[in-house]
Parts: structure tokens; sequence; C-alpha cells
């Protein structure tokens, strides 16, 4: 694929636009509710009302030379805000204006708009004030003393991805439907019909909402067709018309429309509401494929057409950073990136390998597009062939980040052990970071991250946050009351259990606020079984429901927990007192403790099952406490492994521990070793990350930084491909390649000017290297390179 | 019986086909100029001072060169990458210094390999007497053998060792039948002289045989003077270039013209 002049000057354009704070979704919004309409409706027919005249006002955008249409915003990195769901204070815009890594430009005209109008009116009731509000004393005590995050204080719940159906079906069959189970209700019988029917006419209106809105587009194409003097642009803008007047109204028929018709649907979500992940269309080279074959066959679509298409469309996908976040959560999730994962490859629904034409096209895309957004991952199967890995390796090589690599049968039996049913399982795959879900069909939604290692130091505490200077814990005793290392675990466990139930209560009401007060009748229409339930998709209204808490520093707990045992009650090397006084002081004067506690420990990720045994426990003590408790949308509880950020954040919050870590120092990402501290290679960190079981969880993130000549030759080649494969015939979830040397990344650190273009794997996304910030950067050079020396 | 080995490295992707485990073992008969693991030359173990940092205090701690491994703690630590071997097609490599300074270990831990199934390879300078090699020849999948320099005279001035016994014994192995690949440890100004290259290509093309499936040129790079003065061994090696990788690539397609595959590196 070679970028043609359009999709270049697009994609210029789309890096060089500036982030800025748009007021127009917030004033419209509060227009809307401020507006006689908006009186003496449900919930479920407020929202679609105030969806319908969103849609029906806010400003187009047609860029030169756009195949593809349609913005949140009213123009590429204008992004909405939702206050609603939380409200940005003048001080938030002020920080946002101004902060060094992911800020948005906020005009003096926005702090005006926001001064006079939006704060006025929606002081006080926001969602995120209601769960404020809502919240137990524990809950704060442990979510201020950086226990545990909450994914939906300023983000509505979304995690989850288009699947099949939508993509051959258009909205007006979707009005069919909706009114035939309106027909269908039964209003003698069902206690809950007058619900479902507000729901099923909320859901109708936000059908004509986007249809309106694609028609709009179509009548100002138009519009400018006429005006438009090249001939080959105004007749370009006749068919896009044409598309926009078709889809999403109908189904797609050609890539074109095809295309179009989810970016409008994706607009449609993200405008609704700040759902996390963005949206995704998840298996696009499955989906794209049907029309393609098709077009192909009939001689209608050029290669040069189709990469056309295809580039205009990831552009717009970097046109929308995640919306500005503030506070904890914005250094729990710190970036642009809006977790778009594009998944190729896998298995087809009757269990076949389904790598086909457009799964290499699209990994071309991915090569030549090489930016940011959308994110992009391989399924691999055991049924995928090793041209399909090797392709992969390709882009990977480059050091750009992605695509990152999923274990497709591991993916299949995680959905199958949650209860799915075996085609839904293989329609499924991951979104967002490493999220495991059946794409259509569920909703699981991530509810926060959990801080292990913290849990640990409570326990060591006797429950109390010397930090916060308050009891958040349970009283178990202090570190020298356990004499020994299972009476030391039984109390750990005790207050893993207390706090996750904090976390779960917390949970099971914010999910109620979602569900009482902000439906999302749109987004309902497109995860399977919400029309037929006549039930939203915030309120259990999908096929599926699951709900995750992410565990956070297994690597780091399981040094902290294999150094204690090890040093003091195996070897007894120090006592609890030696220790605790190097720790309180943060290792000053005692670096002869420290030094020991480092390099004389063993650790995770060296395939010594002394010190991955406690990784086992750890997770099994987390499983137990969190998977199968319900949700109070008729879902249940599961775990996942992965931090996005939220590792320098759960790091900030924690004194020195027992592995050597000074205080306040990030945690280990993922299941991935501490930085450094792995020094067997590859194989090793492998072998332990797999002692583990990823079956049981919905996603574990493993990450492994690779200098360039790991990747330099065929026979390189076939042993990664091999080291990938064994780790998925172990059972591993996730692996993601960081291919970069430390050297580079220390020069970047220096000369930020220079790299401008630096892609890095983070955690589960990559990011701009000169995004993140410096204690961030700094981690990321620290992770062991493995060097061929 | 055990080997004194001074360091295991997994993940190993040069030393034959696949993900390998090579074992470097200790003790070495020849001095190469440009040798790359200085702490492989001693045959026994040494204490050397390693510098580990906790922020930006150094603490200097003695640590051993050299380890003792059973042919059984070999296995075992085979077993652990047994998946990654398998995947890979990859195997066992035992390396050096001089794998063959330890005959009788090196045999049992091949035998031992062999019968648990593992693809074995022997990196060797050919340095030993022919019946160490009769004896693991049978243990053996892949030989990879070095040839440092032709000129018997100018071998004995950059290795201390005279490079009869070696040729013969590559003789040897190339009428064997099993794998072997050629390893050319390209230095410039000692061996990569015209005069010389065409020796080598004249050589290979006159013992071509089936079982010769690879040529490795190996350049020389610099290691620098820190490791040689921590192992107390003179660095004969100052003010050598590097060859640049247009001349690596030169040498490859000079060499291709004996009709076998031609590696640059490992």
């Amino acid at each position: 694929m070679i970028i043609s002049p359009r999709v270049k000057k697009l994609r210029e354009e789309s890096l060089n636009a500036v982030e800025k704070l748009s007021p127009e979704r917030a004033l419209l919004m509060t227009q809307f509710y401020k507006s006689d309409e908006a009186h003496g409706l449900s919930a479920p027919v407020l929202r679609a009302k105030a969806f319908k005249y969103l849609l029906s006002n806010k400003k187009l955008y047609i860029g030169d030379g756009e195949l593809i249409v349609g913005e949140r915003g009213p123009a590429p990195k204008e992004t909405s805000t939702y206050p609603e769901i939380s409200l940005h204070s003048l001080k938030d815009l002020e920080i946002l204006d101004t902060r060094e890594k992911v800020s948005f430009r906020v005009d003096a005209e926005v702090k005006a708009i926001y001064e006079k109008e939006i704060i006025p009116f929606w002081k006080g009731k926001s969602n995120r004030d209601r769960i404020m509000n809502l919240m137990s004393p524990e809950w704060l005590n442990a979510y201020n003393a950086g226990l545990f995050t909450e994914f939906q204080e300023q983000r509505a719940p979304g995690h989850t991805v288009l699947g099949y159906k939508m993509f051959s079906t258009g909205f007006l069959k979707l009005k069919q439907e909706i009114s035939e189970t309106i027909s269908g209700l039964d209003w003698t019988g069902d206690p809950q019909a007058f619900e479902k029917h507000e729901e099923l006419l909320a859901m109708n209106i936000t059908c004509d909402a986007i249809i309106i809105y694609a028609n709009r587009y179509a009548d100002e194409i138009d519009m400018l067709a006429k005006e438009e003097k090249d001939q080959s642009r105004k007749k370009e803008l006749a068919k896009m018309a044409a598309v926009c007047r078709k889809v999403p109204a109908n189904a797609p028929e050609n890539v074109h429309e095809m295309l179009q018709h989810y970016w409008f649907i994706h607009l449609g979500v993200i405008t609704e509401l700040n759902p996390w992940d963005s949206f995704n269309p998840g298996r696009l080279d499955q989906h794209l494929y049907r029309v393609y074959k098709k077009e192909k066959e009939e001689g209608t679509l050029s290669d040069e057409d189709l990469f056309d298409l295809l580039g205009c469309f990831w552009v717009k996908f970097n046109n929308h950073p995640a919306p500005p976040k503030m506070g904890v959560t914005a250094s729990e999730s710190s970036t642009y990136t809006d977790f778009c994962l594009i998944n190729l490859g896998g298995v087809k629904p009757d269990g076949t390998d389904a790598v086909n034409e457009m799964t290499y096209i699209l990994l071309d895309v991915i090569r030549e597009m090489r930016i940011l957004q959308p994110s992009s991952m391989v399924q691999i199967s055991r049924k995928n062939p090793d041209r399909f890995i090797h392709k992969a390796l390709d882009i990977i090589k480059t050091g750009f980040g992605q695509p990152s690599c999923f274990n497709t049968e591991a993916i299949i039996q995680e959905l199958l052990r949650q209860g799915k049913n075996i085609v839904d399982a293989r329609n499924g795959g991951s979104s967002g970071c490493v999220e495991t879900g059946a794409f259509g069909t569920e909703a699981y939604w991530l509810t926060g991250y959990f801080n292990l290692p913290k849990v640990l130091e409570l326990t060591l505490n006797n429950g109390f946050d010397s930090r916060t200077n308050i009891q958040v814990g349970l009283k178990t005793g202090f570190a020298q009351d356990y004499s020994s290392f299972d009476e030391l675990m039984a109390a750990f466990k005790a207050q893993v259990n207390y706090l996750i139930d904090i976390k779960i209560r917390g949970n099971n009401v914010i999910m109620k606020t979602f569900a009482n007060w902000l439906p999302v009748p749109f987004l309902s229409l497109l995860v399977e079984d919400c029309i037929q339930n006549g039930k939203d998709y915030n309120n259990g209204g999908a096929r599926y429901n699951t709900t995750y808490i992410q565990g956070v520093g297994l690597g780091s707990i399981t040094d902290i927990l294999t150094s204690v045992r090890y040093n003091i009650y195996d070897r007894k090397r120090f006592s609890w007192k030696e220790l605790l006084t190097a720790t309180e002081a943060d290792f000053k004067g005692y670096e002869q403790i420290q030094h020991d506690l480092i390099y004389d420990t063993p650790k995770y990720g060296n395939d010594d099952d002394y010190a991955d045994q406690h990784a086992v426990a750890v997770f099994e003590i987390y499983y137990d406490a969190v998977n199968g408790k319900p949700d109070s949308r008729g879902g249940i509880h599961r775990i996942n492994m992965l931090p996005t950020t939220s590792h320098v954040y759960f790091g900030s919050v924690l004194g020195a521990t027992a592995d050597g870590r000074k205080a306040s120092k990030p945690l280990s990402e993922g299941i991935s070793p501490s930085q450094g501290v792995d020094k067997q290679g590859p194989t090793s960190v492998i072998k332990s990350a797999s002692k583990i079981d990823h079956l049981r969880t919905g996603g574990t993130l493993l990450n492994q930084k690779f200098s360039p000549q790991f990747f330099e030759d065929e026979e390189s080649y076939n042993c990664l491909n091999a080291l990938i494969r064994s780790y998925f015939t172990l059972d591993g979830h996730h692996i993601q390649f960081n291919v970069v040397n430390a050297e580079t990344l220390r020069d970047a650190q220096k000369h930020p000017e220079l790299f401008r273009d630096l892609i890095v794997r983070v955690a589960g996304y990559s990011d701009y290297f000169n995004n993140l910030g410096e204690d961030l950067q700094n981690e990321i050079i620290l992770r062991t390179e493995h060097e061929n020396a | 019986m055990k080997g004194l080995i001074f360091s295991v490295k997994r993940y190993s992707i040069h030393d034959g086909p696949g993900i390998r485990v090579t074992f470097f073992m200790k003790g070495c008969p020849l001095s190469c100029w440009w040798c790359h693991n200085p702490e492989g030359i001693s045959p026994d173990p040494e204490s050397v001072e390693q510098i580990e940092k906790v922020g930006e205090m150094e603490f200097i701690v003695p640590k051993q060169a050299g380890e003792y491994y059973s042919p059984g703690e070999i296995l075992v630590i085979l077993e652990k990458e047994k998946i990654f071997i398998e995947e890979s097609k990859g195997g066992v490599t035992f390396s050096g210094g001089e794998p063959m300074l330890q005959p009788e270990f090196l045999l049992e831990a091949l035998r031992k390999c062999k019968s648990a199934g593992y693809h074995t390879a022997v990196d060797t300078s050919g340095y030993s007497q022919p019946e160490n090699f009769h004896s693991i020849i049978p243990f053996t999948d892949l030989f990879l053998f070095d040839i440092k320099h032709l000129d018997n005279l100018k071998h004995l001035n950059f290795t201390g060792v005279s490079n009869e016994l070696i040729m013969s014994n590559l003789r040897l192995l190339l009428e064997s039948g099993k794998d072997i690949m050629i390893r050319i440890p390209v230095i410039p100004g000692i061996n990569d002289d015209k005069e010389h290259l065409e020796s080598l290509r004249d050589f290979i093309l006159k013992n071509k045989s089936r079982n010769l499936k690879k040529i490795n040129l190996l350049p020389y790079h610099r290691i620098g003077s820190s490791k040689y003065k921590k192992f107390q061994v003179p660095y004969r090696m100052d003010g050598v270039e590097v060859p640049s990788p247009s001349r690596m690539k030169e040498l490859k397609q000079y060499f291709e013209e004996t009709g076998i595959k031609v590696k640059i590196g490992g």
C-alpha cells in the first residue's frame, strides 16, 4: 500500500491538530435540559430526546478531501465534554489548558461559556456528584488512600464492541424490531411492561436521531458538490452524499458504505455519553471481507480506492482524543488514546482459520498509517498461518508498539468458562487494553484498578494508612505480630476480601445510578439482546453482563512477599524491625539492606518457583475475593490483570517496599515482572507469567521490551513466532513487544523535539513517548532490555 | 561428574537452529587476541568484582565466574525451556571457552541430552584430541566449527596454538556426516586480507560436502578493555576498527560464490 496524497494530507492535519476543548456538546445539552421538552419524561426518553437534539443541532464538519465524514466536535481534535457525567470546574479547565502532558487548549471564550452557562446549571447535578454522595465512608477512605480507582467517576460504562449484527443491518430494520417488541409487550402479565415500553420508545427515537444526522450530512455534502469546481471531487461528493442517505438507515453493501456506517454508529455512541474505551469496530477484517470480496468479484473497487477509504477511516479515529480527564482519573489513564482496538485474525464462527486477504490489507494500512489511534492487535490461533504472525512482526519491529498479540484459544476458553455460547465466544476478542469480550453481545465493564501492594502495606500496619492517617483496612495486627508467613498471608487475604467487598458495594450502587438516571438507548440498539429484553445497556439489557475489577502490581506484590518470606521467615536475615526501619527511612542510611533486597533476593520473572509461588497465591486470593459475586444489573464480578497507567499512581501512594523499591516509585505493570528484575530472558518471563491461571481472568497484560536485533532475520522471526506460540500454548492471554533501545529513549527524553513521532508501548496501549510523564518515561527506559549480549 | 560453566544463556537464537539453551564452558587452550569471552579462558573458577548500583551508591561485590553443573542439572534447565525448544525446533548448544576441554563431562551431557530427545550442538575451536571428537560424534547433531586462520604460523601467533590438529579434526567431522557450520571471525588486519580470504574460499570449495550447511561470518566487535581488566587478561586489540556493514556484505557475497549459505553473525 502506498499512502495517497489525499490520505497523507489528512494524516498530517490530524497529527498537527491541537487538542482543544469544545463547549458545543455541553451547551446543547444544557439548552435541551432547560427546555420545556425535557420535562415530565422517563429517564430513557429524556436521554433519547437529548441525543436527538444533539444530533439535530451539532455542527457538521466535512474536511477537504475526506471520504468518510463526521466528527464528535465541531472539528478534528475539538473534544466534547459531558457535564451530566462530570463537570469541569474553572480550575480544572485551567489545569487542562496549562498542564504539560495530555493538555487541551481552553480558550477564554470557552471558559466564559463554562462560567456563565455550563457550571451554573450543572453544579451539584453531575453523576460524579451523585456517586460521591452515595459512597460509604469506608469506600471514600479506601479511594482516597489509593486502594482502588473508580472508572465511572468521570466516564460512562462502555467497554463494548460492535458485533456481526450491526455490520449487516440498518436502523430502519431496528425500528421494525422495536415496533415488533412493543406490540409483543405483555401489559397484564409483565410488571416491567411500562419500563420496557419507555426504553423501547427511547431506542426508537435514537434510531431517528442517527438517521437525521446522516441525512444532514447528505444535504450538506450535496450543497458542497453543487459548488465544487473540481469535477472529480464533485463526483466523489455526490457519491458520499448517496452513501450518507443510504447508511446507517439501511445495511451497508460495499466497503465505503460499511466504513461510513460504522463511523456514524461510532459517533453516535461517543456523543450520547463518554463511554470508556470509546467504541470499537472489533473484528474489522471479518466484517469488511464480506463486502470487499463481493466488490472485488464485481470489479467495482480498485486497490487505490480501497486504501484511500481505509486511510480516511483510520484518520477519523486519530481525530478523537479521549475526553479530558481530571484528578486521579487523569493519572490512572493519562493519555489521549481512547482505546479503540482493531482485532485481526482469530477464528470464524465455525471455528476455522479466520485470516483472510483483508487481514493482510489492514496490516498494511496499520504499517503505513503509523498513527496512535486506532490501536490494533492480532488474534493468534493455532489455526492461523505463520505468515500472519510474521507480517505482524514486520510492523512490531519498527518499534511502533502495534499490533499486540493475543491468544484466540485463551479468549474463547475464558468466554466459555463465563457461560457464553461457542459462537458468541468465537465472535469475541479483546478490546481496550486486553479485556476479553463477546463482541456485539456483552457489556463488560471495567470498574476500577485495585492496588494489591497497598493492601499488603495496610496488612503490615494493622489496617492503618500512614499517608492519609486513616484506618482504612481491618485491624488484623502489625507486621511483628505475624509469627509465620502463613499467618501474614491469612491476614492479607482478610484485608483483600474486606476491601474488595467495599469496592463491590460501591460498584453495585454506581451501576444503579447509570441504570436509573443515565440510560443509553442508542448504545442499547447495538448490543444484543437489549431490544428483545426492552432493557437498557446500562441496566443489564445485554445478553451477557460482566463487571471487572483490575488487579494491579502483581510483579511488585510477588517480589515483596517473596522478600518477606525469604529474608524474614525463611533465612531470618533481618528482623521485621530492621526491615521496617529501613523502609520507613526510604532506605536512607540503609542502602546495604536495600542492596540485599534488590540483588540478593529471588524475584518474579525468572522462572523461579520460590518467587513465582507468591504470584499464584496472590492471584488465587484476589480471584476468590472477586470472582462470582453478583453485580446489580444481573451480571457477575470477575477479575482481569491490567494497569493502563495506574501502576504509576498506585506507586505514588505507596511507601518503600521490601523488594527494595523506594517510596512513590511505580509498581510493576500488568503481570510483567518489576522493572529490571528479570535476568534470564524472555522465556523465563513467560514461564513465570504462565504460572497463574489466565483462563480464569478476563485478560492479563504482559509487556516485553526487545531491542531491534531480535527481529533481524528470518530465523529471529521464527524464534519470536515460537516464543509467542509457546506462551499461548501455556494459556497466556496477551503479549506485547516494545522494540526500542534504552539509549534511544534517553535521547528522546533529552531532545523531545527530535522524537515527536516516537511511539512506545505503555501498558496495553501505545502512546507518543513525548506525551508520557517523566516518571512513566523513566519506567519504560528501566524495563529490562533483553540485549543480545 | 561435573562441568565448569561460566554462563547459561536461554533464548539463545544464534548458536544453531531455533530457540536454544547455550552453556558456556570454562577453559580454553587458545588465547585469541580478539576473544570476546575472556572469562572463558581460565579452566578454574575465578573471583571477579561486580559493581551493583543502588541509587547513586555503588556496591562492589565479589562474584564467582564459573559454577559446576552435573549433566542432570543441565537437563533440569532444558526441561524448563522444553516448550520453547520444541515449538521452535531448537535444542542445546555447548560453547565456551572450549567445551572439548572437558571431554568426559561433555560426552555425558550430550549423551543425556540426546537420549532425552534434544537436538545437540557443539561450538568448538577444534583444538582437541581426535578421539574426543570420535566419542561425541554419535551424540552431536551439529558442530559449529571455527576457522581462524589457515596459515599455521599466523594461527600460532594470534591464537597461541598451531592449526594442524584443528584442520585434521575439521576433516574428520566433514567425513562424519554430521551437520557442520563453519564460523569465520572477521578480524581486520589479521585474517581479512585478500590472500587469506581466497585461500579460505578455496579450502571451502575443496571440502564442500552435503553436511557443510552454512558459513557464519562473525564480525569482530569491540567489547572494551574493561572486561579484560576484570579478568586480568592482556588486551591486544587497541586501534582495531570494527568491520563496516558494507564490508561484511561484500564478504558475504564473496563466500556465497562457494554455493553454501552464508550468514553475517551467528
